[in-house]
């Protein structure tokens, strides 16, 4: 599934839920099902800055594709980030740093997505281009 | 309890409402809602008085400067200071203490003098202190604090001395609510030093009767948007002699007496520490603040936060799995650290922000405090003038039910 077929899919699921609460709540499943993070990784080198709890984000390179693991310890930071890791997994970086997708355009999700807590998201968006980035250079 | 009954009405914000709820709001440690004779009066200003202050020698003019000096005259008396020269206007509680830390490093302190604050401080009175130590090579001492929040005045006794020349200590604590007694602060610092004694009132002067010539404390500093006013404008109140010795800290207009090339003499208190146009319309602003809260009379407003406090330590000191960081004195502020085993303070605030209330989440600016209690983060429910008790039922079963859905 290309970046933009992820996101439609995304889109679709979140519209289901009527209100912020029930979508905090889906976040909050994603996060449960995330449980593949390895604990020593949870390492400062791999901590998104910005946030408002603690966020990891590592990178890994498998068939010329890159693949994000990631973890929070907020639940609903994690939830977040395992759909914005999930949506730029499996991609080219060549395709990651081209996508011009707004997220916080795109979803409805409530402050965490809202400019005022951009910070976060935001932050975890600019890590993943920035490891594509580096790929490619 | 009448004046409080419908008071909600004075305040627009309100009449938001917020994910189809009515909006609970409880941080007003963080920052104050205004009333509509605060926003009213600086919009006035704006359309029909707006000059600027001291400069003109015309009818507006005149008339901002009377406005804005005459702000000086009413906190003279809500604070009872002796007279209205002690009041000088700054940007807040954190430009108050950085100007008081440089200002008072600069003319009282040398190398291997002391600075006392606590380990409850918040950063605003850590930062400015720790920034001049190292530019002065003084060194800074922190009383401890108890199991119960207290602060432990034995530790203070104990670490002054006749090198200690600053003690600056907060007067409310923005976490647990607790307020030192600083009447007995001021007997010790008077009695083991002869330090200056500061009292950061950022939560206190909202909140309580604040009488700085009974107190005998050196100085105050406070902000005017956690007191129903502007942002931009706080205050440092201090004793006439001690203002007239400091030297300003920001050099410009307005602060001088004669300026030639080579040098120049300062304006006298409290004009020689307002360098530049001052943030005079929301100084007009604040001082409509006052005169919101001298009409509800401050011994009410006391009142209420008492009864607030009651109520929050009945309804909120036994909800299963959350542990509270609450003042165990009789009188205390009505501020409430939370905290639950296993949820983070950043899901609980977002999950409750779902039924419209604000809370603040993080370390709140004391993280220190926090790293001692062992604890990351927190949430904090601070109430003010126009809560009521149905809020803080409001906050009961929104924390119940965010944990329900965290654990
Ligand atoms: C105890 C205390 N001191 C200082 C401050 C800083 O105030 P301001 O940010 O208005 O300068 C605050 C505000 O959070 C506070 O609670």
């Amino acid at each position: 599934m290309s970046i933009r077929e992820k996101v439609d899919e995304y889109k679709k699921i979140l519209d289901i839920f009527p209100n912020d609460q029930e979508k905090y709540q889906y976040l909050i499943e994603k996060a449960k099902e995330n449980d593949s993070f390895p604990s020593e990784l949870r390492l400062d080198n791999f901590k998104v800055n910005g946030c408002q709890s603690q966020v990891w984000l590592v990178p890994e390179e498998k068939d010329e594709k890159l693949f994000f693991n990631s973890d929070s310890d907020a639940l609903i930071a994690k939830g977040l980030v395992t759909l914005i890791a999930s949506i730029y997994s499996d991609e080219k970086a060549e395709d990651i740093v081209s996508n011009e997708i707004d997220l916080m355009e795109e979803f409805e999700l409530g402050v965490i997505l809202s400019p005022a807590r951009r910070n976060g998201a935001y932050s975890m968006l600019k890590t993943i281009k920035e490891y594509a980035k580096k790929l490619i250079t | 309890m009448s004046k409080f009954k419908n008071i909600k009405k004075d305040f627009p914000i309100f009449e938001r409402d917020i994910n189809g709820n009515k909006l609970t709001y409880l941080d007003s440690g963080a920052t104050s809602q205004k009333p509509n004779s605060v926003i009213d009066k600086m919009t006035e200003i704006y359309k029909f008085n707006n000059a600027n202050v001291h400069r003109g020698t015309y009818v507006l003019s005149a008339e901002t400067t009377q406005e804005y000096e005459s702000v000086r005259s009413k906190f003279q008396s809500f604070l009872n200071a002796s007279e209205s020269d002690e009041i000088i206007f700054t940007k807040g509680t954190t430009e108050a203490l950085n100007f008081l830390a440089n200002s008072i490093a600069n003319k009282f302190m040398s190398e291997g003098d002391d600075i006392i604050l606590s380990e409850i401080e918040h950063h605003a009175n850590i930062i400015p202190w720790q920034m001049v130590a190292e530019k002065y090579k003084l060194s800074i001492k922190y009383v401890k604090v108890n199991e119960d929040f207290s602060l432990d005045l034995d530790d203070l006794s104990s670490k002054l001395s006749s090198k200690t020349k600053v003690v600056s200590i907060v007067g409310e604590s923005n976490l647990s609510g607790m307020l030192p007694d600083i009447k007995e602060i001021n007997n010790l610092v008077r009695a083991n030093s002869e330090a200056l004694l500061i009292i950061d009132g950022a939560q206190l002067v909202p909140h309580r009767k604040v009488d700085v010539q009974d107190l005998g404390i050196d100085f105050l500093v406070f902000s005017g948007h956690k007191m129903l006013g502007p942002t931009g404008i706080g205050v440092v109140w201090g004793k006439k002699e001690l203002l007239n010795s400091l030297d300003p800290v920001y050099g410009g207009g307005d602060m001088i007496e004669e300026v030639h090339y080579d040098k120049a003499t300062w304006a006298p208190v409290p004009h020689k520490f307002e360098a530049g146009t001052p943030p005079y319309v929301e100084a007009i602003g604040l001082g409509a603040a006052v005169d919101y809260l001298q009409d509800l009379g401050m011994s009410e407003v006391e009142k209420h936060s008492d009864e607030l406090r009651e109520y929050g330590r009945k309804v909120l000191l036994d909800i299963d799995g959350v542990n509270v960081i609450h003042s165990q004195e009789t009188i205390a502020g009505c501020t409430f650290g939370m905290y639950v085993d296993g949820v983070h303070a950043a899901d609980l605030s977002l999950m409750l922000d779902t039924h419209g209330v604000a809370v603040r989440a993080g370390h709140h600016c004391v993280q220190p405090f926090h790293r001692k209690l062992g604890i990351d983060a927190t949430i904090r429910s601070t109430a003010y003038i126009y809560n009521d008790k149905e809020d803080i039922d409001t906050l009961k079963s929104a924390l119940i039910s965010s944990v329900e859905m965290l654990r």
